[in-house]
């Protein structure tokens, strides 16, 4: 390789290098040392204290933010996952319906997550919205519901939207699994006598196994990121009853100005992201291997 | 050999298949409806399904300079805002994304593959935990309240992806395309530029496409960011409507059209390269 080839190629990559540095890089390295230093109404007074660590951790709030945050996360990526399944299923049989489908449903998947919130909001609002309204004049509920406006309801609402404007792809991603199953080994289980459920449970679930173990990663990495869908559909209320991290690094930073707490969250996020795209990387290494060796 | 019998088993599909149609379609139709409905419509009961007296009295009210509704804020004003840091930070990223993303595909030096790797896994750390930082660093360095600091941002953030994109593309072009235009003379950029690029298109239009629809639909950054309400995009503008506790929702409505209308040209005209970026950046989260 020539000498000049090599300094060719590392200017070529230094603007992106510099870009990722400056804007990715060197924030999380100044939300850790935040973090580490006691903040009083945005002055910094000396680093080197767990003090931010103790205070979060002694806010009342914390404890239910950490347990929406499980439900958000956990409970978010196992029903896109499990519809997210039972959809790619579907999409992935022949037809010209469902080839027309399979570009239909990104459609939630490419709008901005504020048109899904308020496209939701609105359906979901307490008096005169349409689901509330179908629910009543159909005799299902004695009044409307207040969908966004219970607190033991909020969190399971707000996951509801999630899976509409995540699931679509994790369907069309288990769609092109399940087609590139091999036809000879259906064809072989289907001469055994195997009925539609067992060929789907012991030649096509394996043949996917790999990608439903990817894209349960990369949805759980997806929806720990997405701040503006509940942001603005609840702003983390009622009372806290929707506050997820996302939500809180947001209103203690920039409500409340609380940044002591809001960067020792951040940096409780930012570990829960890294542990995630460890699992992401430890999943994948097998296609990393393959794309390094090319 | 017991399957069902075929029409049974269409007609099972037909209804599948329309369920998923208006549970994917329905939410956004419905507030599109609302957008040409009256106030007291909206707040009547039962419910109209199609607008009884359709007006486009929202969408007049969001563009005439008189209508000031709660936040005073501009929608012309807004979409420009908003075409401007989306077409420019789209230009910033392909030029740069295909300068890296040919450097990583076609040239040999220390450290490209893990190069390559951290600028990928840096594309995920991208959530709310950066929020703070990021709000500091570019108050830091006076850029907090401008449309050029979101710009860099957002190119910032969409580079590797599309870096990656690019340079995924190129390893298929064949090298000794390129190799017989430099022995005819071609120095290393002109092969590239006249050689390779034209052969890169498709992945040129996928990356563009796919910064420019993350970069029109951001929002936390940008309101975090932006404070005068000169410099806001058309996200904060819809979800500023949030703060008004009325039921005034057919400007929610046309405000939400004007927001998903350059999302859902791009996504219709485009598909064929959209599916494409959409499969291709799954797999590498």
């Amino acid at each position: 390789m020539l000498r000049s080839d090599r300094l060719l190629a590392y200017a070529m990559i230094l603007p992106v290098v510099i870009a990722v540095v400056a804007f990715v890089v060197g924030p999380t390295y100044n939300v850790a040392t935040l973090s580490l230093t006691q903040v009083v109404m945005g002055q910094e007074r000396g680093f080197g204290t767990l003090g931010n660590f103790r205070a979060l951790a002694a806010d009342p709030v914390f404890g239910l933010v950490l347990q929406n945050t499980a439900i958000w996360i956990l409970g978010g990526t196992f029903l896109c996952v499990t519809v997210g399944l039972g959809v790619g299923t579907f999409l992935a049989i022949d037809s010209r319906m469902t080839g027309w489908l399979r570009a239909l449903i990104l459609l939630p998947w490419v709008l901005p997550d504020v048109v899904t919130a308020m496209a939701w909001k609105w359906m979901l609002h307490g008096q005169v919205g349409i689901l509330g309204q179908t629910l009543q004049s159909s005799g299902l509920t004695e009044g409307t519901v207040s969908f966004l406006g219970d607190p033991d309801l909020v969190m399971w609402m707000l996951v509801i939207v999630l899976i509409w404007r995540k699931m679509p792809l994790v369907a069309l991603i288990l769609c092109a699994a399940i087609r590139s199953v091999p036809d000879d080994q259906l064809e072989a289980a289907r001469m055994d006598g195997a009925n539609a459920v067992e060929r789907f449970r012991f030649v096509t679930l394996p043949n996917i196994a790999f990608s439903l173990t990817a894209v349960t990663v990369i949805s759980m990495i997806w929806i720990t990121a997405e701040f503006a869908l509940p942001w603005i559909m609840t702003g983390g209320g009622p009372a806290n009853a929707s506050q997820i991290m996302a939500t809180y690094i947001y209103q203690q930073s920039f409500e409340f100005f609380n940044w002591g707490v809001a960067s020792a969250m951040s940096v409780i996020n930012l570990f829960m992201l890294a542990t995630i795209v460890a699992l992401y990387l430890y999943v994948n290494r097998r296609s990393w291997a393959s794309e390094e060796s090319k | 050999m017991n399957e069902q019998p075929r029409p049974l088993y269409w007609t099972f599909l037909g209804i599948v298949g329309i369920v998923i149609s208006i549970y994917v379609l329905f939410p956004v139709f419905w507030l599109f409806l609302a957008s040409f409905k009256t106030q007291a419509e909206l707040a009547q009961l039962p419910i109209s399904f199609w607008p009884e007296t359709p007006t486009l009295e929202a969408y007049t009210a969001l563009f005439s300079p008189t209508h000031q509704k709660g936040q005073l804020l501009d929608w012309p004003q807004l979409i420009g805002n908003s075409f401007f840091v989306a077409i420019s930070s789209t230009v910033l990223v392909l030029f740069f994304g295909t300068l890296a993303g040919y450097a990583f595909a076609r040239l040999n030096f220390p450290g490209r593959d893990l190069i390559l790797g951290g600028l990928l896994i840096s594309r995920m750390f991208q959530g709310a935990a950066l929020l703070l930082p990021t709000y500091r660093l570019m108050s830091m360095l006076g850029l907090q309240d401008s449309l050029v600091g979101l710009v860099l941002l957002y190119s910032a953030f969409g580079l590797p992806f599309a870096t990656w994109i690019i340079a995924s593309s190129l390893r298929e072009i064949p090298k000794e395309l390129e190799e017989s235009a430099m022995i005819d003379g071609a120095s290393r950029l002109q092969s590239m530029v006249m050689v390779v690029l034209p052969l890169a298109t498709p992945a040129l239009i996928t990356a563009s496409m796919w910064h420019f629809v993350g970069a029109w639909s951001e929002f936390a950054f940008a309101s975090i960011l932006l404070e005068s309400n000169a410099n806001k995009t058309v996200t904060i503008g819809l979800a500023s409507f949030v703060e008004l506790f009325t039921l005034e929702f057919q400007y929610v409505g046309a405000a939400a059209t004007i927001v998903a209308l350059p999302i859902m040209l791009v996504f219709f005209f485009g598909q064929r390269y959209f599916t494409r970026g959409l499969l291709a950046g799954a797999v590498k989260g």
